[in-house]
């Protein structure tokens, strides 16, 4: 960065050492990526190994007949809805089957799992803690 | 949406802790060429006032108190909050010239000066006096401005959006979802993640695990 004031010129010597060090920089034997994920490891015969799990696969279901557009009317007011709480989502879908069992008499403390209680989140693909998936 | 976008080139601002808010919008031309990057004006005091508190909304009308057009009525066009000001239509002008250019002075045309939110009172829409306001609550459980004299409500205003898009009488495009289907309620409430739900919806199987990882 060379400053010029009046008449006086000064050259200021030396590599640039304000920009940001990226892949184009450097020689030619410099590598470094953009910040692209990987899809795979390099083998001992310098070939690449593409591992299939690596490879992000958009899951899509079918669109036929789905009614959702990108944008909506103007007229269509803000909902009303709270966020979800874990209070909520049990009350709507554990605490009937509970209720209900419990009034016929067959609520068993030890088999709780038929509600969806997990005692342990041994076993399952997607873990809640610690969680597992990256959403 | 997409036409008022495109109008207003809309793009983020980024402005500085101590920027002075004036009446050109932030980001506009004139505001960049009042003031440049780097440019640090003596700080204003600005009464803090919070949303719940404030009262003036664009298509009010209020009257005058001080200055100029002391008595007289208008009505609100523009609110900046960030300075507690109003600016009335027609009221409390000043007069500047317009497309200056070389030699030619241009056309005088009246511009309107802001006006601080306590120099400004609603107008009760009973007897067209200005009157305190407060915020009060009625049966139904909405929060009204409420005339402290006459006890009227003062309904808020209807003001045209910004882009001319009237809501009632939209139609819609071809990309445009509906107001039942947008309204729709489709969620039922399940104990499964949602990637649990959408392995069910596809029917794919996994049944291979994560390896055991330690971790300290």
């Amino acid at each position: 960065m060379g400053l010029l004031s009046g008449a006086a010129r000064i050259v200021v010597r030396g590599a640039d050492r304000m920009s940001r060090w990226t892949s184009k920089r450097g020689p030619r034997t410099f590598y470094k990526g953009r910040g692209a994920k990987g899809t795979g490891v390099h083998g001992r015969d310098g070939k690449f190994v593409q591992i299939r799990e690596m490879v992000p696969e958009l899951v899509v279901p079918e669109l036929a007949g789905f009614r959702l557009k990108p944008y909506v009317n103007y007229r269509a007011q803000a909902g009303a809805d709270a966020p979800l709480t874990a209070e909520q989502l049990f009350r709507e879908a554990v605490a009937p089957a509970v209720e209900k069992d419990f009034r016929d008499g067959t609520l068993d403390p030890e088999r709780l799992g038929k509600y969806g209680f997990e005692p342990t989140q041994e076993g399952k693909l997607f873990q809640l803690y610690p969680k597992n998936f990256p959403r | 949406m997409r036409l008022s976008a495109l109008l207003a080139l809309a793009s983020k601002v980024t402005l500085p802790r101590d920027y002075r808010y004036g009446m050109s919008r932030p980001g506009s031309l004139a505001d960049r060429r009042k003031n440049p990057p780097g440019t640090r004006r003596r700080r204003v005091a600005v009464e803090p006032i919070s949303d719940e508190e404030w009262h003036l909304f664009c298509g009010d009308t209020v009257e005058i108190l001080e200055g100029k057009d002391a008595g007289k009525q208008g009505k609100v066009v523009q609110v900046i909050r960030q300075r507690n000001w109003v600016v009335l239509e027609g009221l409390n002008t000043h007069y500047r010239s317009v497309g200056r250019t070389g030699e030619d002075r241009g056309t005088m045309i009246p511009s309107e000066a802001p006006l601080l939110h306590n120099q400004v009172k609603l107008v009760d829409p009973v007897d067209r006096k200005p009157t305190e306001v407060e915020w009060r609550f009625t049966e139904a459980g909405e929060r009204v401005r409420v005339s402290s004299r006459s006890g009227r409500i003062i309904p808020k205003p209807d003001f045209p959006r910004a882009d001319g898009i009237v809501p009632e009488t939209w139609t819609d495009g071809p990309k445009d979802t509906s107001v039942e289907d947008a309204l729709e309620r489709t969620y039922v409430p399940r104990l499964k993640t949602l990637e649990e739900e959408v392995m069910e919806a596809m029917g794919i199987q996994e049944t291979r695990r994560h390896k055991k990882v330690y971790w300290y």
